[in-house]
């Protein structure tokens, strides 16, 4: 089966910036994947590149089998939704319908139940909207136009956290519908944690992490209480982040803890606490520096 | 409809910057000149018509430097986005062209509105008969737009130190251009002649917009936004 998106030892260099160092992932068939990572990590040129809009330094990239680059067959397939997108001096009304010539399968009843939704000023030219206004029109382009290939950069920056969470429904409730490659990036990681079926996480330009969002959760612990038991609990795991203040400690431990585990934790009176998406997102450097099976043989 | 089509309504999705706004303008220039001319009651060769040129210079700019991004956003390619772009540069040039050549027919039987103003014809290069004001309104029209199409890709592609590049390095060719031509006394062989002809200016402006819209179309390929 041919990947939706395919990329393949991605290089992208700015003078002596690597932005995205042999960057190679693939996503297959109609999924929501997660892309995190900090700023400047990298998140926003990959799909800039994926989407055409910026071109590689070395590598390949290649949707729904072919190069996008100049290529109408795959682009009007693939909708890009960016937070820092130049918008041109148009009513916004007008520049939904210029949006509804170039999308196949565009919705027209999807984009005006969003309008309503996002309460999005039709009448309004763009350069009068508020960076909220912005996002959300962005957001009824990017759903409302159904293309097989969705990617949405930090989509919802100047949103409050009912218009975040009315994105999340409508993405859920159209996606279930009309199945697609959804890829976005967000540093709202716990907020759209339920909705990923994959993680991906870029730092400083390098993918550090390709798993499944069901295989992350619960995959790592912290583990907190006195120095000792803790260094009991963790001994012979992987674990990083080691913090201690006086008698009491905590450290991350990576895997899935079983009932022995527990049994052990109640018994040295030590808490254990899974991280969340976010906080194993910001372990990930660590994470990968740290080698677990390295650690688990030591 | 065509890739090149989608992208000449997306311009003219509002139409009334590519429409409405270079005929307003106009329109107010003509009356402002028309009130001078009869105030001072005598001929008034005015060169006031050079706005809907400028006009069509910022529409260029417009249509690249402000839209362009959001029209690679929903999916044109920069092929077509370029060709979609010139297409309509051309369709309302020669739109306008017929309406400017229209109001000199106009303007010759009221002989100058009844005032003697003459601000749809020009000497040299707006006087001759309508067919060849259409056809050099057309082509200089066409060639201030893809003119103002190079600035907005020049700012997609280098931003601001580009554009200042680019206007630094077009006075420098000028400039070379004038002293070597000054100094060889070969101003008719550089081009100008002194009594210049419509239809020589018009073949000038045509070559010059063929050179710029095949550049542009080069400059096109490796944008980015």
């Amino acid at each position: 089966m041919t990947p939706t998106i395919s990329v393949s030892g991605l290089t992208r260099r700015y003078h002596s910036q690597l932005a995205l160092d042999d960057v190679t992932l693939h996503i297959n068939g109609p999924s929501i994947t997660g892309l995190l990572g900090r700023n400047g990590a990298g998140k926003t040129t990959l799909m800039r590149i994926i989407a055409a809009q910026e071109f590689a330094s070395g590598g390949s990239v290649r949707v729904l089998g072919s190069s996008p680059v100049e290529n109408g067959a795959v682009l009007r397939r693939m909708v890009l939704v960016r937070e820092d997108q130049t918008l041109p001096r148009l009513r916004v009304g007008h520049l939904l319908r210029a949006a509804s010539w170039f999308y196949p399968n565009w919705s027209s009843g999807l984009a005006k139940g969003l309008v309503a939704d996002f309460n999005v000023p039709l009448n309004r030219n763009t350069r009068g909207l508020s960076r909220g206004m912005r996002t959300a029109l962005g957001i009824v382009i990017g759903l409302a136009a159904r293309a097989e290939v969705t990617l949405f950069d930090e989509p919802y920056a100047g949103l409050d956290a009912v218009a975040r969470q009315l994105f999340y429904d409508r993405m859920l409730r159209d996606f279930a519908d009309h199945p697609r490659t959804i890829l976005i990036s967000t540093h709202l990681i716990d907020e759209a944690a339920d909705l990923l079926e994959r993680v991906l996480v870029i730092d400083r330009g390098r993918l550090v992490l390709d798993e499944a969002a069901d295989d992350l959760r619960g995959a790592a612990t912290t583990v907190s209480g006195t120095v000792d038991a803790v260094e009991k609990f963790a001994a012979g795991r992987a674990a990083w982040d080691r913090r201690s203040i006086g008698s009491q400690a905590s450290m991350v431990v990576s895997g899935v803890l079983d009932d022995d585990d527990r049994a052990l934790a109640r018994l040295l009176h030590v808490s254990l606490t899974p991280l969340s998406l976010q906080q194993l997102v910001a372990h990930v450097p660590g994470w990968s520096n740290s080698d677990p099976k390295e650690n688990q043989s030591a | 409809m065509t890739a090149w089509i989608k992208v000449a309504r997306y311009h003219m999705a509002d139409p009334i910057a590519y429409l409405v706004g270079p005929w307003a303008i106009l329109a107010f220039a003509f009356l402002i000149n028309l009130v001078i001319t009869k105030a001072q009651g005598g001929p008034n060769p005015t060169k006031a018509l050079a706005v809907v040129y400028v006009c069509f210079f910022g529409l260029g700019i417009l249509s690249t430097g402000r839209s362009l991004p959001f029209g690679l956003a929903l999916g044109a390619t920069r092929r077509s986005y370029y060709t979609g772009t010139a297409l309509l540069a051309a369709a309302l040039a020669a739109a306008d062209g017929l309406g400017l050549a229209l109001l000199q027919l106009a303007e010759r039987a009221t002989h100058g509105w009844g005032v003697a103003l003459h601000f749809f014809e020009v000497s040299h290069i707006l006087a001759g008969p309508w067919y060849v004001t259409w056809l050099t309104s057309f082509v200089g029209l066409t060639l201030l737009f893809v003119y103002g199409i190079w600035y907005g890709i020049i700012y997609r592609r280098w931003h601001r130190l580009g554009l200042v590049a680019f206007i630094v390095g077009q006075v420098a060719v000028i400039r070379v251009w004038i002293v070597v031509v000054d100094r060889g006394h070969n101003w008719g062989g550089a081009g100008f002649s002194f009594t210049p002809s419509a239809m020589r200016i018009t073949a000038m402006f045509g070559a010059l917009a063929a050179v710029l819209l095949i550049g542009g179309f080069a400059l096109m390929r490796r944008v980015t936004v």
